[in-house]
């Protein structure tokens, strides 16, 4: 739990279920506003893009975060959703002649219901045979219905690739990284607050009751099956917006991109962020990408001068990542989330220990 | 700890060194070192850092060094970008080279909005039409024409000469074939639909599609789903150890067809890993094999020894001489674009766009590249494996003998 600074009371229950609720927070919150909204006039546009990703490393694992984190739902299949908002949002945009913003929306819901369709096992299985079928809705979704027939709409062979300047809103052509930065943060700055605001509500608590314990939630009288589905719809139509915010980085898309290894990525970010936070997922889509990104900035240069740097130690990168995770499974399991917690107690309680 | 701190002084000193050379000219390199295409990946690599060290130390580009910035990105395509953007604005690459078709397809709206020319190692035939792709351009033969080349080399040397056919030939029979590959892998299905129009224009009858991923470690179930029907002919889509795989499955099940494999498929581990069960089978190879005596290749193998010690000798493939091909092509157009003083992205591609029947040496068929016109060549070298080795059975000029079809329908799939 957080502490408050001493001094600081709520006289209503409003007040006391505020977001932030002393005025350093507030401040603290202003500046983080002020950064990211900024982050483009000082940073290169390589820093930009590499927050592009950051963002699209977030809005994918907000999903996973969702159904594995606060529902208990374990899913290695998340990367088929996002395929779907993209390929539909690209098939809206190509196609139908939709404005951007109602293509995504549209992808966002087709991805959300088609999520609830690899949710309705959940009904009847859990743990190890839920992994199962999330990894079915990988195969079938990404392998199979993309590769085979959507892939091939158009005439088009395996992907899609969307000629400049169609993506548009409001006339305003989302044609540079930084435009695209803009987007993908107001989009990631808007799920963090809506799923913030869910997890607050009954449904939120529902599904907190079914990841903590299923039976004792059902007795309780929560309709176990009508909430995993709804969780299951949320998360598809969290990866429907990582899926439309895909598309104008790239304007391109392929069946590719959404491999099973990128279902594994994002469960990673969990992982190492925090399983059950909504920092955790901040913090862990920052860490993996930030920490290849530095990777590279070390051994590029000295790669000069010992080329066998890029040659034999970046095997290192692949096992690096996996020793990431089995190390904050053993040391730090509730991830990069729990140590952000410890250190605001630290310095709210500092001086005194307790 | 002060030793350590003189080591790092020691270590920034020679950093911040002053090169030798007048000027530079930095060159980006995507490659896969750690993900699933890393198995040919690799040798690439070492290649292409061989071929980089062999241009400077014949005189570099005009007199300016060459500096590659070659980097793994696993075969994510999120790290591609951030990669290739890295190397746009951060180390201002004038061309970049590219790996697979998973950064190349996806990074081409973006490289011709940025107008960097980008070299790659996927030959997609998406890719060799300017209108398109402008700044993608590639060093080898398409997969779309190396099928049809296969195909049509297996057609002319084997249906129409062999004494196995004889009596099928006087029949009248058509030969048929089916295809092996993963459908969900972009370099697996892109030559499908132009293997289907050829066989189609060849007279072939063609069977079911077999999907065979490129982890297979047996094909016995595909292998005996078209038994029944009897193939003379099997293609091959997919990369090394997978072909090699479904050839040993189609051997020991008796399938009796011949086999025609696209180049990433082909090399000298099928040997390795097929045996016996790799006799007779063709392929296409976009350059000449490691060792093979071809112009440069003596350049080749001493770089290699001379770099890389540490790397065995047999282990080096055909992938190595990739890796300088696509170097010494993109040299070449450098130093075109320097002596034109415009050594600039657009300045870069309008260079690529002079080549007419360039040629590196080290079996690469002669390139000519013009605006409307990425495609390297229409000869497209076929090979066959014959006691272990591979022998060059005859360059198919698709051109010269589909002259209609090459110049319009053929383009861009």
């Amino acid at each position: 739990m957080t502490f408050r600074p001493s001094g600081v009371y709520h006289q209503t229950y409003a007040a006391s279920h505020a977001w932030w609720q002393s005025n350093f927070v507030r401040a603290k919150m202003a500046l983080l506003v002020v950064f990211v909204a900024t982050l483009p006039l000082y940073a290169s546009l390589y820093v930009v893009s590499v927050a592009n990703i950051v963002l699209y490393t977030m809005l994918s694992a907000l999903g996973v975060q969702l159904l594995t984190g606060y529902c208990g739902q374990i899913t290695l299949g998340h990367a088929a959703f996002i395929a779907v908002g993209a390929y539909v949002t690209a098939m809206g945009v190509l196609f139908w002649g939709l404005p951007y913003l109602v293509a995504a929306i549209l992808g966002c819901l087709v991805a959300g219901l088609w999520s609830v369709v690899f949710g309705l096992p959940s009904a009847r299985i859990k743990g190890f045979y839920q992994i199962m079928t999330t990894m079915a809705a990988q195969f079938i979704t990404v392998d199979f219905i993309i590769t085979h027939y959507v892939s091939r709409v158009g005439g088009r062979e395996h992907y899609f690739s969307l000629p400049p300047g169609t993506i548009t809103i409001g006339g305003w052509p989302v044609d540079s990284e930084i435009k695209v930065y803009y987007l993908a943060a107001a989009l990631t700055f808007l799920c963090f607050v809506a799923l913030a605001n869910l997890l607050r509500t009954k449904v939120g608590r529902a599904w907190i009751a079914i990841r903590d314990n299923d039976i004792a939630a059902e007795a309780m009288g929560v309709n176990v099956v009508a909430y995993k589905l709804l969780a299951f719809f949320a998360a598809g139509v969290l990866a429907g917006v990582a899926g439309a915010v895909w598309i104008p980085s790239l304007l391109f898309v392929s069946p590719e991109h959404f491999q099973l290894s990128w279902s594994l990525w994002i469960v990673g970010v969990i992982l190492i962020g925090g399983v059950g936070s909504l920092h955790g997922v901040a913090f862990g889509a920052i860490f993996v990408t930030v920490i290849l990104e530095l990777l590279k900035l070390a051994v590029i240069p000295l790669a000069e001068f010992y080329p066998a740097l890029t040659e034999r130690f970046l095997y290192v990168k692949e096992a690096a990542f996996g020793l990431a995770i089995v190390l904050f499974l053993l040391y730090e399991p509730k991830g990069l989330a729990y140590r952000w917690q410890q250190l605001k107690n630290y310095f709210n309680l500092w001086p005194f220990a307790y | 700890m002060k030793r350590l701190a003189l080591w790092i002084l020691a270590l920034g000193f020679a950093l911040t060194l002053p090169a030798a050379w007048p000027q530079e000219i930095k060159l980006g390199s995507l490659n896969d070192l750690t993900g699933p295409t890393s198995d040919v990946g690799k040798d690439v690599a070492l290649g292409i850092r061989e071929a980089v060290q062999y241009v400077n130390d014949t005189g570099g580009i005009n007199g300016k060094r060459l500096r590659l910035y070659l980097y793994d990105y696993g075969y994510r395509v999120p790290e591609a970008i951030t990669t290739y953007k890295r190397f746009r604005d951060f180390d201002k690459v004038v061309g970049v080279l590219g790996w697979g078709t998973g950064d190349t397809e996806a990074l081409s709206p973006t490289v011709s909005k940025d107008r960097i020319p980008y070299l790659s190692h996927s030959f997609a035939a998406r890719l060799t039409d300017p209108k398109t792709a402008p700044y993608n351009f590639v060093y080898g033969t398409d997969y779309s024409s190396n099928a049809r080349a296969a195909m049509t080399a297996w057609f002319d040397e084997v249906w129409m000469k062999d004494a196995r056919f004889r009596d099928a030939r006087a029949k009248g029979e058509k030969p048929r074939v089916v295809m092996f590959y993963h459908f969900a892998v972009p370099y697996a299905s892109a030559p499908i639909k132009a293997l289907k129009e050829h066989a189609a224009l060849l007279g072939f009858e063609v069977g079911p599609d077999q999907n065979v991923t490129l982890t297979a470690l047996d094909a016995r179930s595909q292998v005996l789903a078209v038994k029944d029907f009897r193939p003379n002919l099997v293609w091959h889509g997919n990369t090394t150890m997978s072909v090699a795989a479904a050839i040993k499955d189609a051997n020991a099940l008796g399938l009796g067809a011949d086999h025609i494999v696209n180049n990433w498929g082909y090399d000298e581990n099928l040997v390795r890993l097929a045996g016996p069960a790799a006799e007779g089978v063709m392929g296409i190879a976009v350059t000449a094999f490691y060792g093979e005596s071809a112009p440069l290749m003596d350049k080749v193998v001493e770089y290699a020894k001379k770099i890389n010690p540490g790397v065995p000798q047999e282990v080096r493939m055909i992938r190595t001489v990739q890796g300088w091909a696509q170097v010494l092509m993109m040299a070449e157009a450098m130093r075109r674009a320097d002596k034109a003083g415009k050594l600039t992205g657009p300045g870069l591609r309008e260079a690529f766009e002079t080549f007419r029947d360039w040629t590196p040496g080290l079996g690469v068929p002669p390139i000519t590249l013009t605006a409307t016109d990425h495609r390297p060549s229409p000869v497209v070298p076929v090979y066959r494996v014959r006691g272990g080795k591979f022998e060059r059975v005859k360059n198919v000029d698709l051109r010269a003998r589909w002259p209609a079809q090459w110049q319009r329908q053929w383009m861009g799939y």
